[in-house]
């Protein structure tokens, strides 16, 4: 399952740190707001991915950076490896003016469409059929990207998921179906929601390719979304791909997490996404244990830059409660 | 650097948050990440974890103590940088706990949080300030602390909560023609009879003909009070009181309301008899001087309905297919399902209409 067992010969150097460093970033990044809300600086519950940033940066590294995602309710992971700033994020998380939605989405809804990511849909399902209307609307006016739509094993039993994935597969849409299963919608294991092994095997019934993988393992997931968006540009889609994770952190702030058996976090704390291919890259010759501390501290210098700055940020004045509003 | 810790946002209502206990006592080592103190919410008990390192100088809140998210829990010596700051290693420290820095003690970031309220708490705070604000006869002192109840008002808690949790409630909605009130009232000079009069003496003459309406739901049957009162709700200093007018149909409006005063005077007098929330066949209330148009009334158990009225105010009307200003009033009976049906307590209140209509 894993491909950490070996050297990843066919892929360049700075290529696979970038990888490395954007995992470091989202893992960072949530770090500090962890502490932010601990602190009192950061208001609202969050919902954060440690743990689960392979599954972010393996799909959204397959992707052109004007192809599109869809995300969830647990979104900065996502937002960063589609290329949202910490910057850009983190104001928005203070609620400033110059955050990435201005300062009113907060969280669950942060996003950028000039990078490719409407806000997040914080309703758990909410993004798939939007996913699937984008991706008509790609096929409808015959341009060439692709959609990931990213959602968790939860949502999988939403009827919105059922009807959406369908109508993809129907149509031949472009997008990819990336479930991040993490065993847990908020606190109820997946075993308790379907009584299939694999979550992919439920889509198999679409008639679309469905395949299950160790999400935690970067490359792995690199290599499935790049065949799954090559077979969308090329008018075959959709593709379902069940990405098995874990979070290392409760389902939000207020969760402590009791649901989560000892052993199995034990289990899971082993196969750290981030750590394993720190592995992996280590066993190149050209990669030493000074460049992966490197990428740390260059990271956590731009978070430190970044936080400072967003604490700074200006907030929403009562004029614009009524800019960029529809209804 | 002394470093305020604040209480996070944990709890997922605004209902306080409960020490459990200190896992670290005063005078011990601190990690940044690691569990400072055990926490009771609505929803979990929970492990919160310290942003700083340092050494723990002071504790305010003990076992058992409740307070307010982002309410200052103990003091921190920080030998480290405060969070988030740009070198700060904001590593996962169940892992590792930040090496100590030799720049600690300055830069901007380092103070904010002590002197941060958090914006979650100003938000609540100014959200309980607006709340507070139209309670201009609140005591002064009821702002942030538990405000304790009188016995009344512990009273009327609970019997509203009872009703509210046990009545099955339906709401009929209607208005009435003020005119004849409004004429009976000039008529008596300066001692008008009050508008209450005029409501307990329709309801007392409409329950002689719907006298289903007087009767309380007991365990399973219908159970006929030993009594014909009326109520009327009278708000006396911040208590509730139920004031009881008996034989109110035998009554003219004007005698209703000198007993009402008379009551009322006792009451406030400190009469105990009289401070009584009184259980009668039906309670009257009526917000019409506090500018209310219409308003849905809770039933005062073990009663079986309540009738509300709003402000008489001029409204447009037809009348004999010609339009004119008329003084109306408008009326909702709250009433037990369990003891009547719409029908029969629509007929009622239009029997209620009637009578205030043909004084």
């Amino acid at each position: 399952m894993s491909a950490n067992s070996e050297p990843p010969r066919p892929y360049e150097r700075d290529f696979l740190l970038g990888l490395y460093r954007r995992m470091v970033r989202i893992r960072q990044f949530e770090e500090q707001v962890r502490f932010l809300f601990l602190e009192g600086s950061m208001p609202g519950t969050i919902h954060q991915c440690q743990g689960q940033e392979a599954t972010a940066v393996g799909v959204c590294s397959a992707l052109g950076p004007d192809d599109y995602i869809t995300s969830t309710h647990r979104p900065h992971g996502h937002a960063l490896a589609k290329g949202l700033t910490p910057r850009e994020i983190l104001i928005e998380l203070f609620g400033g003016a110059t955050g990435c939605c201005k300062g009113k989405g907060g969280s669950m809804h942060v996003g950028n469409i000039d990078k490719g990511m409407p806000p997040a849909i914080a309703i758990v399902g909410g993004g798939i059929p939007v996913a699937t209307g984008m991706a008509l609307a790609l096929k409808m006016q015959k341009r060439p990207q692709v959609v990931a739509c990213f959602f968790g094993d939860g949502a999988t039993s939403e009827g919105a998921f059922h009807e959406a994935v369908n109508m993809g597969a129907i149509w031949n849409l472009p997008v990819i179906y990336a479930c991040e299963n993490n065993l847990y919608g908020a606190s109820m294991h997946v075993s308790r929601i379907t009584r299939m092994k694999h979550i992919a095997d439920r889509v198999a019934g679409y008639g679309i390719p469905a395949r299950t993988l160790d999400g935690n393992d970067v490359l792995a997931v690199y290599e499935a979304a790049g065949a799954a968006a090559a077979q969308c540009r090329a008018g075959q889609g959709p593709v379902f791909l069940e990405l098995l994770t874990y979070r290392l952190t409760g389902h939000s702030r207020r969760d402590p997490c009791h649901y989560q058996p000892e052993e199995e976090r034990r289990h899971w704390a082993g196969r750290d996404p981030i750590e394993a291919f720190g592995r992996t890259l280590r066993r190149r010759p050209d990669v030493t244990a000074e460049d992966l501390d490197e990428v740390k501290t260059q990271v956590l210098k731009e978070l430190g830059e970044a936080v400072e700055e967003a604490r700074r940020a200006p907030k929403p004045t009562a004029e614009d409660l009524t800019t960029d509003v529809y209804a | 650097m002394l470093v305020d810790v604040r209480m996070p946002d944990l709890s997922t209502t605004d209902e306080d948050i409960v020490v459990v206990r200190w896992l670290v006592q005063v005078g011990q080592r601190v990690e940044r990440g690691r569990p400072l103190l055990e926490i009771r919410t609505d929803k979990a008990t929970m492990e919160v974890e310290s942003f700083a390192t340092g050494v723990l100088r002071e504790v305010l809140v003990g076992p058992e103590g409740e307070v307010e998210a982002g309410q200052v829990i103990a003091r921190v010596e920080a030998e480290c940088a405060a969070p988030a700051s740009p070198a700060a290693p904001a590593a996962p420290a169940a892992r590792e706990a930040p090496a100590p820095r030799a720049s600690s003690s300055d830069g901007p970031a380092r103070s904010a949080p002590a002197a941060r309220v958090g914006m979650f708490a100003r938000n609540r705070q100014q959200a309980a300030r607006q709340a507070e604000a139209p309670c201009a006869a609140a005591p002064a002192d009821l702002a942030a602390e538990a405000a304790p109840l009188s016995a009344t008002q512990r009273i009327v808690a609970r019997r509203m909560q009872q009703s509210k949790q046990t009545a099955p409630h339906f709401y009929l909605m209607t208005s009435a023609n003020a005119e004849p009130m409004v004429a009976c009232r000039s008529a008596a000079g300066p001692e008008g009879a009050a508008w209450d009069a005029f409501l307990i003496y329709a309801a007392a003459r409409a329950m002689k003909r719907f006298p289903r309406m007087a009767a309380r739901f007991e365990n399973d049957r219908l159970v006929c009070p030993g009594t014909d009162a009326i109520g009327v709700a009278v708000d006396l200093e911040g208590d509730l009181l139920v004031m009881p007018v008996a034989g109110a149909a035998g009554k003219t409006p004007l005698e209703i309301s000198r007993e009402i005063r008379q009551l009322v005077d006792r009451a406030r007098s400190g009469d105990g008899e009289a401070r009584r929330l009184h259980t009668a066949v039906m309670t009257v209330t009526n917000l019409g001087a506090c500018n209310v148009e219409l308003f849905v009334p809770i039933i005062n158990p073990p009663e079986a309905s309540v009738l509300a009225a709003g402000k008489v105010l001029p409204q447009v009307v037809a009348v004999d297919g010609k339009v004119a200003i008329q003084r109306r009033i408008g009326l909702t009976l709250a009433a037990d399902h369990r003891v009547v049906n719409g029908k029969y307590a629509a007929d009622f209140l239009g029997a209620i209409v009637d009578e205030l209509e043909t004084l």
